[in-house]
């Protein structure tokens, strides 16, 4: 209990009366009484309580976290980090190609920083995974719920209708195929108004709203446990315009990004965030580059760029910590993001073994 | 609701007037200020401070609506998510037409009929829902005097000839298109924060803007360092305007939907790509060399034949291209092999919802 009074969360004229009167460690504190501690340092009674109950507060909580359980989170060795790892799952995006250079789809307690140029696909991509993270368990899902942070006003419902109704489907099929009972089970309750109310919304207008809305998002976790994927579509908008001031924006926004990584861990979630491409022009030739500027760039765990190449749709792993660089195709069809189909179209519908990962090629796509 | 006032959002007045004294007066404010300097300012301890913050930003964070939510409020009156253009193929390619309550853009060489787009969607947009229009009026903000009565009137009577078969239904009609002419970016931006309270008290369902291009290419040369960073504001400064006024107006009365028309976008240069440009109609290719990101991702071309829409113009056969929104997806298959046109403007387009270039 040696702590030294720097160190506890004080106001800061306080401190300073403490001091003055001659404390230095919460344990000197301690020993007086809230009666005694008013008139020594002249602040009144209720005052002096509650400072108190700060201080036995913050001593409980230290032996807490010296024990060690409720904050294992935070402290462990790399043999729990991988066990945890290899049970936590993906959030699978749909096109097996995208998931394979993933490691197996996006990956929970990360941050995933998906950008591109307008249209390439970065909003269908986070409606996908929002769908996508509803997946019942026994289709290999993770059988959650998706909060989905608006800065654009790009969400459109009747998108993500599509997209849940074909994801629905194929989990029908694979039910079909493989007759078990906890299949059908699951299917009662993954419906479209059941993907749809697991959905939360949040239009944020400005980066206000959208400070505050990350501020308060560790509150409404708590209350909707089962939140696995928080997509904020996207990071860029708000700050890419009125801000004169540029080190306000970097600290905002690596504050959110600090926010953000402790939201990831402490709840167990995958985050996606979206970002634009800005123009950097160079001494003989420009390149597209993500916006936000260079330290924006250490944000993010895991960043993918989606961009064209002709008409052919490209994903490229930028930055992983576990993934190899690699660009894969892919392309968004009336029912979400899919593998590129190989020009003969021979496959056969009916595989014995049926991947949930992939979808069944059916004349759908074809209309 | 960022600059809702500390006091609103339930702070103690005297904490307010300690706070104001370092200029922070309002959620904004108190948001961008950092942990620390706000345990100085306020002398308030880390919990304190860390329930001030909380209340500050339950104050102005947005309200949370489930998907279904969204749905369902749609589905209560499922003709006003989109406004029909009356062409089927564009239609469906745009889920059902020009959607409400986001920005849609519409870019393409001089001549092709951005312009006789808008007036046709003007004439749509004033009839009544059983006719698949909104019934409501229409803010056209014309900044290249482009806009033509005459030719407005043509399009109703040869679109609709079942319709308006009275002059007095010609008269209400043209009545209801309220045109402004803004000549420089800043009357069009006053123009813009003006038209939250226009749009309620003429019940205007639709606005236009033809086009958003041509005054700030006018004023802005992007030779000089720094222009092109105060265009990039004004232009997502109009965006996100004309997004919340998109969005707060789509809700659930009375939907407006805001067309946004850029105009001459055609720079058609080959791009890194190396592909063979298309089109030779263009002007000269303006100086806008750093802003080659070369949308390509055309995302649907739907041909038609605008002759028959407009009435009697002769006019080739124009294809329609839908690139990306939210709401479509691409076949690939309906690609069509063009050159890559730049669209102007750089990277504005990221800002808006959908985009409709055509040529």
């Amino acid at each position: 209990m040696q702590r030294d009074l720097g160190s506890l969360p004080l106001a800061p004229a306080l401190r300073a009366r403490l001091v003055g009167a001659g404390f230095s460690t919460a344990q000197e504190l301690l020993e007086v009484g809230p009666c005694e501690l008013s008139k020594e340092i002249g602040i009144s009674k209720e005052e002096a309580l509650e400072t108190l109950q700060v201080i036995r507060q913050e001593c409980d909580s230290n032996a807490v976290r010296t024990g060690g359980d409720p904050t294992a989170l935070r402290k462990c060795t790399a043999l729990e980090l991988l066990e945890q790892e290899q049970a936590q799952g993906f959030v699978i995006t749909f096109c097996s190609a995208l998931d394979d250079m993933l490691g197996g789809g996006v990956q929970l307690t990360k941050i995933t920083e998906i950008c591109g140029a307008p249209g390439v696909g970065k909003t269908q991509l986070c409606m996908q995974l929002a769908v996508d993270v509803q997946i019942p368990e026994c289709f290999g899902g993770l059988a959650g719920e998706a909060v989905y942070i608006d800065t654009e006003g790009s969400f459109m419902v009747e998108r993500v209708v599509d997209i849940a109704t074909a994801c629905v489907q194929h989990c029908q099929l694979i039910a079909e195929a493989q007759q078990e009972e906890d299949h059908h089970k699951a299917l009662e309750t993954f419906s479209l108004e059941g993907i749809l109310s697991h959905m939360y919304y949040f239009r944020c207008h400005d980066y206000t709203e959208l400070l505050a809305q990350i501020y308060l998002l560790p509150d409404f976790l708590s209350e909707h446990s089962k939140v696995r994927l928080v997509a904020v579509d996207g990071i860029a908008f708000p700050f890419r315009h009125d801000f004169e001031d540029l080190s306000l924006r970097t600290r905002l926004l690596n504050g959110l990004a600090q926010q953000l990584i402790s939201i990831a861990n402490d709840h167990k979630l995958a985050v996606i965030l979206t970002n634009q491409m800005t123009t950097r022009i160079g001494q003989s030739q420009s390149t597209l580059v993500p916006a936000l500027g260079e330290s924006w760039g250490h944000a993010a765990t895991i960043r993918l760029i989606l961009h064209w190449d002709n008409n052919q749709r490209l994903a490229t792993l930028y930055k992983s910590p576990s993934q190899k660089e690699s660009t894969v195709p892919y392309c968004v069809t009336p029912h979400g993001f899919r593998d590129v189909q190989p020009p003969p179209p021979s496959q056969t519908p009916e595989g014995s073994e049926m991947n949930p990962r992939k979808r069944p090629r059916i004349e759908e796509d074809k209309q | 609701m960022a600059s809702k006032k500390l006091r609103r959002a339930g702070l103690a007045q005297e904490l307010c007037e300690r706070l104001s004294r370092h200029q922070i007066n309002t959620c904004h404010d108190f948001l961008c200020v950092s942990f620390l300097e706000l345990m100085k300012v306020t002398g308030q301890s880390y919990q304190n401070v860390q329930k001030l913050l909380c209340k500050v930003s339950r104050a102005c964070a947005p309200k949370m609506q489930t998907a279904y939510d969204l749905k369902m409020k749609r589905a209560v009156n499922p003709f006003s998510a989109f406004l029909s253009t009356t062409l089927d193929s564009l239609d469906k390619a745009l889920h059902g037409g020009v959607a409400c309550g986001s920005l849609t853009e519409v870019t393409g060489p001089p001549g092709c009929g951005k312009t006789q787009f808008c007036i046709m969607m003007c004439v749509l947009a004033t009839l009544p829902t059983s006719l698949g229009g909104l019934d409501g009026a229409v803010i056209y903000i014309d900044t290249e005097s482009a806009f033509s009565a005459e030719r407005l009137v043509q399009i109703a009577e040869h679109r609709l000839p079942n319709y308006f078969v009275t002059e007095e239904k010609l008269v209400s009609m043209t009545r209801s298109i309220h045109l402004y002419r803004e000549l420089t970016c800043e009357s069009v931006l006053k123009r813009i924060e003006s038209l939250e309270e226009e749009i309620i008290s003429k019940r205007v369902k639709l606005v236009i803007i033809d086009s958003v291009a041509s005054v700030v290419r006018k004023e802005f040369d992007t030779k000089l360092q720094g222009n092109l960073t105060e265009r990039s504001n004004f232009l997502a400064r109009e965006a996100s305007l004309l997004k919340y006024l998109a969005e707060e107006f789509s809700i659930p009365v009375s939907f407006l939907f805001v067309c946004l028309f850029v105009f001459p976008p055609p720079i058609f240069e080959s791009l890194t790509y190396g592909r063979g440009a298309s089109g030779s109609t263009g002007p000269a290719p303006l100086s806008w060399g750093q802003c080659r990101w070369g949308p390509e991702q055309d995302d649907r071309s739907v041909g038609s034949s605008w002759q028959g829409l407009f009435g009697p113009r002769p006019a080739p056969p124009v294809s329609l291209l839908v690139q990306p929104s939210p709401a479509p997806w691409t076949p690939a298959s309906l690609r069509p092999a063009l050159g890559p046109p730049v669209l102007a403007l750089g990277h504005w387009s990221q800002d808006i919802g959908t985009l409709v270039p055509r040529w």
